[in-house]
């Protein structure tokens, strides 16, 4: 559009310059036609180039909408259907589903569920790796450990476990809402992700997904 | 020559360690005292007998002294869209979708802003030595952004990090180093090894491919890595040979 404003004005450029000294030549009688003549000729072309030019950015504010990708990188809510969302356990090992972050202490390998609990892994034979419980633990995805004093996330909680005895963890400590781990409306990133459906449970976090024609966006 | 191969092999220990009082092969095994590693990716870390939490906006400081009841220490605004925190020595290093910042925890209670690097718009761990700050930026809609890149900060004037390498890739995520390597995780696109003998100036060296890589911790010769649907372990050998020792996906 710039280019075309800009070849259109050069056009009119000998036209406009071709009046003027017209104009200059003129004597004093003729003088009133010729200015009526040259405005008739100057407001077009200045309408256009202001047109062309789009000084107010009026159409930049109005994006043509994107239509809405049929395949795309996003978040996707995970769900508990659990009553009881505090309520922190050692359970036997379990399947790793959707295997999230991962932290190391001495010969054993955390692994977050995401949104579930934290896998407890031996592998100080790597090739010959052993779960050997699972930490149970609704909105997990952090973890740190000091001694034998396990950090984690229930949600929003950050929460302080004893894991001397892996099979009975148990909680020390527990610091209510102290940090925004789980938004249980939006995903923590922008971009497209699946719109939360409450009717399946609370969302205890999120997760990486390849979504199709997503509706909401973060 | 001996003398040298110590200091390496100290500086690669440092390298390493993700925390200052983190693990060291030898106290790997005993798993006495102190804390754990955790990967590029995390939220959580500690360092000096204390746990620095990033959430979308704020970093938290806990006290882990008496380490059953952690007392919250103070809370910072440090920006937008917050990611990941990495401890090396007296600082930590935040990532944001936009920004790198750099917080000195010479006093542990009380991180104190140093410096940091606005870069394009994108999701970016960040790891650390005492010259260089490593940072991986993913574009794509779920961060923004269409940049895709391995970036070499200079950060030893830490209050103005600099911008030295950017190392074009396809789907970067989390990292790890250890000696003259850099192993980063390229998504689907598998791993990737970088010589760093020159720090600034990463050079390919190998791609390993196997899964979808997202984050690794290396503890000696041990890769630990998450990859979609659990973790893989690898043994680094001689002459970047990386040996699969086992999966756990399931």
């Amino acid at each position: 559009m710039t280019i075309f404003s800009t070849v259109f004005v050069l056009a009119f450029l000998p036209l406009l310059l071709g009046m003027v000294n017209k104009l200059k030549n003129s004597n004093t009688i003729s003088y009133c036609m010729k200015r009526t003549s040259l405005s008739a000729w100057l407001l077009p072309v200045l309408a256009i180039t202001l047109a062309s030019c789009d000084p107010f950015g009026t159409r930049r504010t109005q994006p043509e909408p994107e239509p809405i990708p049929a395949e795309v990188d996003g978040w996707a809510p995970v769900y508990s259907k659990d009553a009881d969302i505090t309520t922190i356990k050692s359970l036997p090992p379990q399947n790793i589903v959707k295997g999230g972050k991962i932290y190391i202490k001495g010969d054993t390998l955390y692994q977050v569920e995401s949104g579930k609990g934290i896998h407890v892994i031996l592998i100080k034979q790597p090739a010959n790796p052993q779960k050997i419980a699972f930490i149970s633990v609704t909105g997990a995805q952090e973890l740190a450990i000091k001694n034998a004093t396990l950090y984690t996330n229930n949600l929003n909680d950050l929460v302080v476990l004893d894991i001397a005895k892996i099979d009975s963890v148990k909680v020390a400590d527990r610091i209510s809402n102290v940090f925004k781990m789980v938004d249980a409306t939006r995903p923590p990133g922008t971009g497209y992700f699946e719109c939360v459906d409450n009717s399946k449970g609370t969302v205890v976090g999120w997760e990486q997904k390849l979504l199709k024609y997503p509706k909401c966006r973060n | 020559m001996k003398k040298l191969l110590y200091i390496l092999f100290s500086a690669s220990l440092f390298i390493t360690a993700c925390d200052k009082d983190s693990t060291t092969s030898a106290d790997k095994t005993t798993a006495s005292g102190n804390t754990g590693q955790g990967g590029s990716l995390a939220r959580f870390t500690t360092a000096a007998d204390h746990m620095y939490i990033v959430d979308d906006r704020k970093l938290y400081t806990y006290s882990l002294l008496d380490e059953k009841r952690p007392q919250l220490k103070g809370s910072i605004d440090v920006g937008f869209s917050i990611e990941t925190i990495y401890a090396y020595k007296d600082k930590l290093f935040v990532g944001s979708s936009s920004a790198m910042y750099i917080y000195s925890i010479s006093n542990p209670a009380q991180p104190v802003k140093l410096g940091q690097a606005t870069h394009v718009r994108a999701c970016d761990p960040v790891i650390a030595n005492d010259s260089l700050a490593y940072v991986t930026v993913r574009g794509g809609t779920r961060c923004g952004g269409t940049t895709n890149a391995l970036m070499v900060y200079d950060v030893k004037y830490i209050t103005q990090p600099l911008l030295r390498k950017t190392v074009n890739m396809e789907s970067p995520y989390g990292l790890g180093m250890t000696g003259n390597r850099l192993y980063v995780c390229n998504g689907s696109n598998g791993l990737n090894v970088y010589d760093i003998t020159d720090p600034v100036n990463p050079i390919l060296k190998k791609q390993l491919a196997g899964g979808t890589f997202y984050d690794v911790i290396i503890i000696d010769n041990l890769m630990i890595a998450m990859i979609e649907g659990g973790t893989a372990l690898y043994e680094l050998k001689a002459n970047d040979e990386i040996s699969l020792a086992a999966k756990i996906v399931n």
